[in-house]
């Protein structure tokens, strides 16, 4: 009834072609957007911000970066921790040499730094496809954490192989740092995450984003039709580890401003975040965010449930979660392969015919 | 007036009453799963125990009976945030991350929350600043006079003297890991035992067959 193309006429090929063509997605869209923007930052508290909301913002756009590669482009990588680290790396690396330029370019610059190294990465790519580029990745994963355990230029020579965030402000309120208060922290990370998901968006839906999937369904007929198999897995492996970067980046300097290479950078984190990409629904925007929605919140949640309101021991909830997550990733993915995405896309076809579904 | 002293006698008494009903809160990050849990769970278990053994027998500390508040960290960073935030709120006293990348996390937080953090044997170095680290204490070691301990006391074991001795540090293949090194090194010349170091890798798999390489003098120094 509300949810449907009918009675929403465009005029012209913008309209046409917006990213939501549904004037209930539309309103849906905005309203996500001013809660984001104009309720949630008066409302958060330290520990909303620090164990909810920031690592969801951080994973999403990570979560966004993987799956133009993954999803889009069809090359798996489990290098996404590996690439997270340059970019935390890149940015401890820019805030300490040039501690005067702000620190939101830092981030961005990190972001390009990344992109460099993952293109660099992405070369084998050209030759080898799946499991084979897989393993591929997963050097890359292995490569840069020794890098930065063992150079100890990359940690500025500290005895302990730390990095630690400085201070940083942005029109003097304190973005990095102990000081930092919650707000500010979720803002930075929300700001970053809507740009980075609108230019996802956008990327997927133009030419690049076609090449992309077409590269992905078949790689030959591609190359056939006239797509340039070198531009489109590199501009893929580039554009996706710019976001890995920025999230990164955020993940060191905003969240958890401490972090020790191997500790936070591991193939865990690979896997997590690929976990997300594959539960929220490969190739779709939403389902980035759905899947880092479902692996960020649902330990916390179970956390709550078990340990705060029944009383159970601590590590019986801590397995009991590793079991039920791991039951729970079998039991959408059985359901529903194609991620939560999916779900939430059965949801829309129903809502168009709610409520004369005949 | 009557009803001044009444308000005035029934906010006195909430002020009297407030820290007599508050209990005193310890929160507990403890490590019981993951693969450093054969470590975490005893230690959890003690530091639980101390305080209960304090609430039974001496009746709290200055009468105030201790609340402990466990949080499992899994040794793991991101958990152990959570775990502070989610504490820090109840009123926590004292802090023990037992994890040297969790204390780096915490020292600046708990620094600006003026909550003190008790690092004993592992932490940042540094923190022995007390002059610039005001709410880090590290003792009874860190791990550069650790370091330096433990190569005493083998001396003391060996007659006073380690000339021409091996000493193995296995160490936790981490930036924490490695702080011992230089110190040994340095000792190493000093008193003019062979030094070596090897790393163990996360999650230490490979621990056992590193052990057996090594059959002479071992030091394990714990991160």
């Amino acid at each position: 009834m509300l949810y449907r193309e009918s009675g929403d006429f465009k005029t012209s090929y913008k309209a046409d072609n917006q990213t939501f063509p549904i004037a209930f997605d539309r309103y849906r869209y905005w309203v996500v957007l001013a809660v984001a923007y104009l309720v949630i930052p008066f409302v958060i508290t330290d520990y909303w911000a620090n164990a909810i909301l920031v690592p969801f913002l951080i994973y999403s756009i990570a979560a966004i970066g993987l799956n133009i590669l993954a999803g889009y482009c069809g090359q798996v990588s489990l290098g996404t921790g590996g690439f997270m680290a340059v970019g935390a790396y890149a940015c401890y690396k820019l805030m300490t040499a040039f501690p005067d330029v702000n620190i939101l370019i830092h981030i961005v610059l990190s972001g390009g730094v990344t992109a460099l190294v993952g293109a660099a990465f992405g070369l084998p790519s050209l030759r080898i496809k799946g499991f084979y580029l897989a393993v591929a990745t997963l050097a890359a994963q292995f490569f840069l954490v020794w890098l930065f355990n063992k150079v100890p230029w990359f940690f500025n020579y500290s005895a302990s192989g730390q990095i630690s965030a400085p201070e940083r402000e942005f029109l003097g309120i304190a973005v990095t740092g102990p000081n930092t208060s919650a707000w500010a922290s979720y803002l930075v990370c929300l700001v970053f995450v809507t740009i980075c998901a609108i230019i996802a968006r956008n990327l997927t839906r133009g030419s690049l984003g076609r090449q992309w999937m077409s590269i992905r369904d078949m790689d030959i007929a591609a190359e056939i039709i006239g797509v340039n198999p070198l531009r489109a897995k590199l501009s893929a492996f580039a554009i996706s580890s710019f976001f890995i970067g920025i999230s990164g980046a955020l993940f060191f300097a905003v969240y958890l401003g401490a972090i020790e290479v191997g500790e936070a950078f591991g193939i865990n984190k690979s896997l997590l975040v690929l976990f997300m990409v594959i539960i929220g629904g490969l190739g779709s925007i939403f389902g980035s965010f759905a899947g880092a929605a479902f692996l960020v919140c649902l330990p916390v949640i179970l956390k709550l449930i078990g340990v705060d309101l029944l009383g159970w021991p601590t590590d019986l909830v801590a397995h009991l979660q590793l079991v039920l997550i791991g039951f729970l990733i079998m039991f959408f993915l059985i359901k529903e392969p194609h991620g939560l995405a999916q779900l939430w896309n059965v949801i829309k076809e129903k809502l168009r015919l709610w409520p004369f579904p005949h | 007036m009557k009803m001044k002293s009444l308000i005035a006698l029934a906010l006195s008494s909430a002020f009297i009453a407030t820290p007599a009903a508050a209990d005193l809160v310890i929160p507990d990050l403890s490590y019981r799963t993951g693969p450093y849990a054969a470590g975490g769970t005893p230690f959890s278990d003690g530091y639980q125990d101390y305080f209960k053994l304090l609430n039974k027998r001496d009746g709290g500390i200055g009468g105030e009976q201790v609340r402990i508040v466990e949080c499992e960290t899994g040794f793991n960073t991101e958990k152990g945030v959570e775990c502070y935030e989610s504490t820090k709120g109840e009123g926590a006293l004292v802090y023990q991350p037992l994890s040297t990348g969790m204390t780096y996390q915490l020292i600046p937080k708990a620094t600006a929350d003026g909550i003190p953090l008790f690092t004993m044997g592992y932490g940042r170095t540094s923190a022995e600043n007390g002059a610039i680290f005001r709410n880090v204490f590290n003792f009874p070691v860190n791990y550069w006079d650790g370091a330096s301990i433990a190569v005493k006391y083998l001396k003391d074991q060996h007659g006073g003297s380690l000339e021409g001795k091996k000493i193995t540090l296995l160490y936790h293949n981490s930036g924490y890991g490695k702080e011992p090194i230089p110190t040994l090194e340095a000792l190493a010349a000093k008193h003019g035992f062979k030094f070596k170091a090897i790393a163990v890798d996360h999650p230490g798999q490979v621990l056992k067959l590193t052990c057996y390489q090594q059959v002479v003098h071992l030091t394990v120094i714990k991160h």
